[in-house]
């Protein structure tokens, strides 16, 4: 394991590399757009240009925020000392071709089409190989344990043909995951990060089974272990209103996502806001650590803020593209 | 005994060369790390990153420059030969200790300090003059140490 020390060349190429995120400026310009070709023209100009002109159609921008996306995972783990650091950024998206795999391969047993074009090269394992061991059941080579969660996914679905419940088992394997890489590596920010966004991804949880009308018995699945804020305590929040979520919550830090949303009178606001103030908080939590020149964190908050980035991109030009209320968008933005 | 007084000495020039040249060697290290990440990104910076990496480079040169008046004071320089007795022999070593310490942990935490300017100036070119500042700060315990090895130096009779 590597000491701090060793990440000046890390954290001073990471610095370098932040001039590459877009600035506020060029999201306005997004927003001050006409339409998406005058807003595919503006984001030609930043470094997702290179990746524009390599796609057939302006209605691929996707695929240019992946490829930058890509180029930015790929250069970082040429020099991060450590591998944990942007396994746990990128195991969302092995998780998430994993859906993608599995749920193709049941909606075509029961006659419908596999999605092939939903699968992301973001992933940690080669998406080739994924595919290869997925649809040949030989998941022996599969990495982080997913030799044994995949085939534990197909036997529930055969069993009950519950894709959410297929879902909530894939979901565990993430957070179960990104808590045990964090945990072997000597970094408290790392480990406060995971905490955190397993809290952030209960209280996202907690909205959206409250909205639905969830009872606790049924949701109890759908939240979880490895946050700061106790299962069973996220869980009875779900018979209080949710105005006093934050009050209830107010020992954790995760608290300060419900401070910002509570003038909201119905959960659906609520929860657009919701997302943004999670995102936001998410990026502050690892934004302390900017101030240390050596702190392996920063390759987090880097990562994150590409993240970020990505998203907000996507948020705008999908917005764009099917002529949203600008007003809406601008509120939708995370930390711009 | 006069050969134990030359022998101290000699210990007290070596540590001041070896403990500050070794500061310097890790802060220019840790100086140069930070500036080859930026290079690597960002090719043109490396004027302002050769001059902050450079910086904690003084450190051993303080140190040199505090052995060559330790040994030249013994006359093992050069000059006439001078007889050295225990505790003129101590004088000198204890007479070399600041700029040895000092001067190594200076030279570290000097070297962090340019990275983190370094870091500074990838972001912020424009702010190169306060990204100088900051680690030059650093430099004054290191010459307030060679002062007082100096002075501790002339102060021993022979």
């Amino acid at each position: 394991m590597t000491c701090s020390v060793d990440y000046g060349y890390a954290v001073s190429r990471l610095r370098a590399m932040e001039n590459r995120l877009l600035e506020p400026g060029v999201f306005q310009r997004l927003l001050d757009s006409e339409d998406l070709s005058s807003a595919i023209r503006v984001l030609s100009e930043t470094p997702y240009g290179k990746w524009i002109l390599e796609q057939q159609s302006e209605e691929k921008f996707d695929k240019a925020i992946e490829s930058e996306l890509l180029y930015i995972y790929s250069e970082t783990e040429r020099f991060v000392p450590d591998p944990g650091l942007y396994f746990i950024c990128r195991l969302p998206y092995d998780i998430h071709n994993i859906k993608v795999l599995l749920k193709g391969i049941f909606n075509q047993k029961e006659g419908g089409k596999r999605r092939m074009d939903l699968l992301t090269g973001l992933g940690n394992m080669p998406v080739d190989e994924m595919v290869m061991a997925i649809e040949s059941e030989d998941y022996r080579l599969m990495p982080f344990g997913f030799h044994r969660t995949v085939p534990d996914c197909v036997s529930i679905w055969d069993q009950s043909h519950d894709i959410l419940q297929v879902e909530r088992v894939l979901d565990e394997a993430l957070f179960s995951l990104q808590v045990k890489i964090a945990g072997e590596m000597p970094f408290e920010g790392v480990r406060l990060f995971v905490r955190s966004r397993i809290d952030a991804e209960n209280i996202r949880n907690l909205a959206r089974l409250k909205r639905m009308g969830f009872e606790a018995p049924q949701a109890a699945s759908f939240f979880h272990n490895g946050g700061s804020v106790p299962v069973e305590k996220v869980l009875s929040l779900l018979n209080e209103p949710f105005e006093g979520w934050e009050r209830f919550l107010s020992f954790a830090d995760v608290s300060k996502t419900l401070s910002s949303v509570q003038e909201h009178t119905d959960l659906d606001s609520l929860i657009m806001d919701l997302e943004r103030s999670i995102d936001d908080f998410l990026s502050g939590i690892l934004a302390k650590f900017k101030y240390s020149a050596f702190a392996p964190e920063n390759v987090l908050h880097f990562l994150w803020l590409k993240e970020i980035e990505a998203k907000n991109l996507r948020i705008l030009l999908v917005g764009i593209g099917n002529g949203a209320d600008r007003s809406v968008l601008r509120r939708l933005l995370r930390n711009v | 005994m006069d050969q134990l007084g030359i022998m101290l000495a000699v210990l007290g020039a070596a540590l001041a060369a070896g403990f500050a040249g070794s500061g310097s060697a890790i802060g220019v290290g840790i100086a140069g790390e930070s500036g080859a990440g930026i290079m690597t990104e960002d090719p043109g910076k490396f004027g302002l990153v050769l001059l902050l990496q450079a910086l904690p480079g003084t450190q051993g040169i303080y140190g040199l420059l505090t052995a060559f008046f330790a040994i030249l004071k013994v006359g093992l320089l050069g000059g006439d030969a001078v007889s050295v007795n225990v505790w003129q022999g101590l004088g000198v070593l204890f007479a070399c200790l600041p700029i040895a310490i000092a001067g190594f942990y200076s030279g570290i935490a000097q070297g962090k300090t340019s990275a983190a300017c370094i870091q500074m100036i990838a972001k912020r070119p424009e702010e190169t003059g306060k990204a100088v500042i900051l680690p030059a700060m650093v430099e004054t315990y290191a010459v307030l140490a060679l002062l007082m090895s100096i002075i501790l130096l002339n102060s021993i009779q022979f």
